[in-house]
């Protein structure tokens, strides 16, 4: 049977869906926050990520049997994600340039990658490195608008 | 990179400009949350961590509708409210699909710098949809962005 050369990974394919779902959301918060503050829209956003998981809750097998560690993990994963956008926010309204701020900001992946690497002891190839130092590039490029912003979303 | 001037009066924090520190807040804590998610899909699967992480979510609803003083504030608050909503429930979706890609190994080395590209999907549908022009630097950026997501796959 002939096998195909390089299969695209699971993970890699999961991925990219969140990047196209998160991408979109950057439009539609756009849309949102030409409309209202920054607040009322973090507050509705969240109240959607509470339907999701109200809907989840009810249609789906959830493991609610696990360690209190990992549920403080990942609850606080939840609050670190939402005061990121949250500190954004206030960023751009302490008088930061657009441009400036979200750059900045797009070097988030730098922290990830560092705890990773260190302490995860994970292990990149001479190309993934590559590409992770491309993407932060890539990333900080995508956000230089050509005019000023005013808006941030969630990651 | 053309940097702002700072105003004379503007808010400090720490000893740095308000703005400044604030960024870099929020590069240390979704730099954080990156890697908390990693370590917790070692533990739980897709859909509890997307409930676990909007349990999260609660004390940061809580707070801003405390202390926000615009939340009134705004026109035509019904659409606003609805992409708002809108963009919850995409990025929820987002969430499923990126906790899903950690819990079936997917490195957060790797998985995070890739997702954080979602800026190429964004600017590319601004420029369809709400005719946004696409600067040349950002034009640079998205050739690097899937330049970055073809090494990343490697």
């Amino acid at each position: 049977m002939e096998t195909i050369p390089h299969p695209i990974p699971a993970w890699l394919i999961f991925t990219v869906i969140a990047l196209v779902f998160w991408g979109v959301t950057g439009v539609t918060q756009k849309l949102s926050t030409n409309r209202i503050s920054s607040a009322l829209s973090f507050l509705w956003f969240a109240y959607a990520m509470v339907a999701i998981s109200i809907v989840l809750a009810l249609t789906v097998s959830i493991h609610w049997q696990t360690k209190p560690m990992t549920f403080l993990i990942a609850a606080a994963g939840g609050t670190l994600n939402g005061l990121g956008a949250l500190t954004s926010f206030v960023a751009l309204e302490s008088g930061g340039k657009a441009s400036v701020v979200i750059s900045l900001i797009s070097l988030f992946p730098l922290v990830t990658v560092a705890f990773a690497v260190i302490v995860l002891q994970e292990r990149l190839t001479l190309t993934q490195t590559f590409g992770v130092v491309l993407a932060i590039l890539a990333a900080i490029l995508l956000s230089m608008e050509p005019k000023p912003a005013t808006e941030m979303h969630v990651p | 990179m053309p940097i702002e001037q700072e105003q004379p009066s503007a808010k400090r924090l720490a000893g740095l400009p308000a703005w400044l520190a604030y960024s870099l807040l929020t590069i240390l804590v979704w730099g954080a949350w990156g890697a908390l998610s990693k370590v917790a899909s070692a533990n739980v699967d897709t859909n509890t961590n997307q409930i676990f992480f909007t349990v999260g979510l609660l004390p940061l609803i809580v707070a801003v509708l405390l202390k926000s003083k615009t939340l009134r504030a705004g026109q035509n608050r019904r659409a606003g409210i609805g992409w708002a909503f809108l963009t919850g429930i995409l990025g929820g979706t987002g969430n499923l699909a990126f906790f899903q890609s950690l819990v079936i190994g997917g490195k957060a080395a790797i998985v995070i710098p890739a997702t954080g590209l979602f800026p190429l999907v964004t600017v590319l549908l601004a420029a369809v949809f709400l005719h946004e022009r696409l600067g040349n630097l950002q034009k640079v950026g998205v050739v690097l962005a899937l330049a970055a997501i073809y090494l990343l796959s490697a």
